[in-house]
């Protein structure tokens, strides 16, 4: 019968609608509570239409000091990615296509490190962090944010490059160049996909980064997102819509640059992570 | 002619700088770390070597093993959730539809947010009394205490609900990079003997999908035993010890110059962490020679 089809149809559209209702509803929620008009009340008549009062951005952007945290994260993060992408390419480069036991020792290293989350290492990495003087300042976390991403990354990369034919490079060599030059010149242009892959989903953990943010940056001025965000809160916890313009601010610019290479994230994964 | 050599022999030593920066920032200190876990160091004044006290006395805290209660309840809750959905979702989203992309994108959404953030804004939704859940049901008609974050049992169960609330795009996206490799002759064939969506699942996509499951499970073992973002912004622990995870509970020790015991205790965590990724990988292994 045809009904039946429709029935199924309209019946996996509702859940599609819950489901994204269901990821939705709560930013829903904070855009209304920061554009409230009533400090940190959310207007309950049913219409749960927000009131655009925008002053409490405005307010919330003066008050946190967020401008010097944009900043801070900002330069972390590309800092890191930058560090991240050169080394984690090249080693999986290296690994994938010259194999030798020095290089398989040092994938299976990278394999079991994965295992081993970030915030074991943080009291010794204290001590280091001081011996260097590396303690707020944004050049230290940068070298720590990509060591500890490193791992997943030349995971990543090694697979993905496994994928590729070597006749790529091969014809470079033909021209004249070096293996090591073929690299630079050739392969690394085919990596697009899993280096939007590791941009994304690094550059998302290391933006977000809080359990050694927390212990490396401690001064307002080198602060990152996360941390003026929970210091706010501690400050302004009665506020709400104070503290849900800050959240906003917060969480922004990650959600725009998500939604502008999402198209590219998805392929990389996809074409990254998930092959033998 | 010493220089040309080097120049053709770089593409063999190209994973070196990537170790050695992994080495300095990570490998060096995990190291450091076994050696101060066996010290009374205080952050401070000089270190006395100590033994295993610090690990004797991390198992006759009632605290810290309470600690592990919730590490390994949170986990037990949290990770198979975060896969099933996930693999829900996936299976759902995989199929050609209109707004496919964009109902896959709503999904991922909070996944890319700071988990201290996302706690933060649940907090609105959840706080007793004055938060939006409890006003909206209130508003309906519903008396309810409305407490849900004030007793251990229920705290934990939303506190896992908010984790999976937030990761299962993640998940969902490893499962949908899996079925993309899954050829579709694979399901013609299935259908051609007569299996129906079940038997497919079961026999055809299942066991194709899993190096997907075995991501998926690895990074969420992982990611749910070491957890404390969340709970921070959503409990901050408590009432009382009752949602401290472990993770929370050498955040404090550090700062509470608890240092070398601070160690023995992320020891700890790693050896929680280390022995069910290992016993998942060995029943996947066998799962592999099986399909």
């Amino acid at each position: 019968m045809n009904w039946i089809r429709i029935i199924q149809k309209t019946g996996k559209y509702i859940t599609l609608v819950v489901i994204s209702f269901l990821s939705l509803i709560p930013f829903y929620i904070l855009i209304t509570i920061g554009l409230s008009k009533n400090v940190g009340k959310l207007k309950i008549d049913f219409s749960f239409l927000p009131d655009f009062h925008f002053v409490n951005f405005i307010l919330a952007w003066t008050k946190s000091g967020l401008g010097i945290s944009l900043v801070n994260s900002f330069v972390i993060t590309s800092g890191a990615l930058v560090i991240l992408v050169i080394f984690s390419s090249s080693a999986g480069y290296s690994i994938a296509r010259f194999a030798s036991p020095f290089n398989r020792t040092i994938l299976n290293i990278f394999l079991l490190c994965m295992m081993i989350p970030g915030i074991i290492n943080t009291v010794a990495l204290y001590t280091l962090m001081i011996k260097i003087g590396g303690i707020n300042t944004r050049w230290a976390m940068i070298l720590v944010l990509s060591a500890n991403s490193l791992p997943f990354s030349v995971f990543l990369y090694t697979n993905f490059i496994r994928s590729i034919p070597r006749d790529v490079e091969e014809s470079a060599i033909i021209d004249g160049c070096t293996w090591f030059s073929a690299f630079w010149r050739v392969t690394f242009h085919f990596l697009k996909p899993v280096t939007a892959a590791v941009a994304i989903l690094q550059g998302l953990g290391i933006w977000n980064n809080y359990a050694q943010a927390v212990f490396f940056l401690q001064r307002k001025d080198v602060r990152t997102i996360p941390l003026a965000i929970s210091m706010f809160f501690q400050q302004y916890g009665a506020n709400w819509s104070l503290m849900a313009g800050a959240a906003i601010i917060g969480l922004a610019p990650a959600v725009l640059i998500f939604l502008f290479f999402q198209k590219f994230f998805i392929k990389g994964i996809i074409s990254g992570a998930v092959k033998g | 002619m010493k220089q040309k050599k080097l120049r053709n022999n770089l593409h063999k030593v190209m994973a070196v700088p990537a170790f050695i920066l992994f080495f300095i920032f990570f490998i060096y200190p995990l190291f450091q770390s076994i050696g101060l876990s066996l010290t009374n160091w205080n952050g401070f004044s000089k270190a006395t070597f100590i033994g295993i006290r610090n690990f004797i006395t991390f198992f006759s805290d009632s605290r810290a093993l309470n600690d592990i209660k919730v590490t390994v309840l949170f986990a037990l809750g949290s990770a198979p959730l975060l896969n099933i959905f996930g693999l829900v979702y996936a299976l759902l989203l995989d199929k050609e539809f209109k707004g496919k992309s964009l109902v896959r994108v709503i999904v991922y959404l909070p996944a890319v947010i700071s988990p201290l953030i996302m706690g933060y804004l649940w907090y609105f939704i959840l706080q007793p009394q004055r938060g939006v859940l409890f006003t909206v049901l209130s508003h309906a008609g519903w008396v309810i205490s409305g407490n849900w974050l004030g007793k251990s049992g229920p705290a934990l169960v939303v506190l896992i609900l908010v984790n999976v609330w937030q990761f299962v795009g993640m998940t969902m996206i490893i499962y949908l990079a899996g079925l993309q490799t899954i050829s579709p002759e694979m399901y013609e064939a299935s259908d051609m003997e007569g299996a129906g969506y079940w038997t497919t699942l079961r026999y055809v996509t299942l066991p194709l999908l899993l190096p997907s499951i075995k991501i998926n499970v690895i990074t969420n073992i992982i990611g749910s035993l070491s957890v404390f973002e969340i709970i921070i912004a959503l409990t901050d622990g408590g009432p009382g010890y009752a949602t401290e995870s472990l993770s929370i509970y050498i955040l404090r020790m550090v700062h509470g110059s608890f240092t070398g015991y601070s160690t023995a205790v992320a020891l700890i965590l790693f050896f929680i962490i280390l022995i069910p990724v290992f016993i998942s990988l060995k029943v996947m292994k066998r799962m592999e020679y099986e399909a």
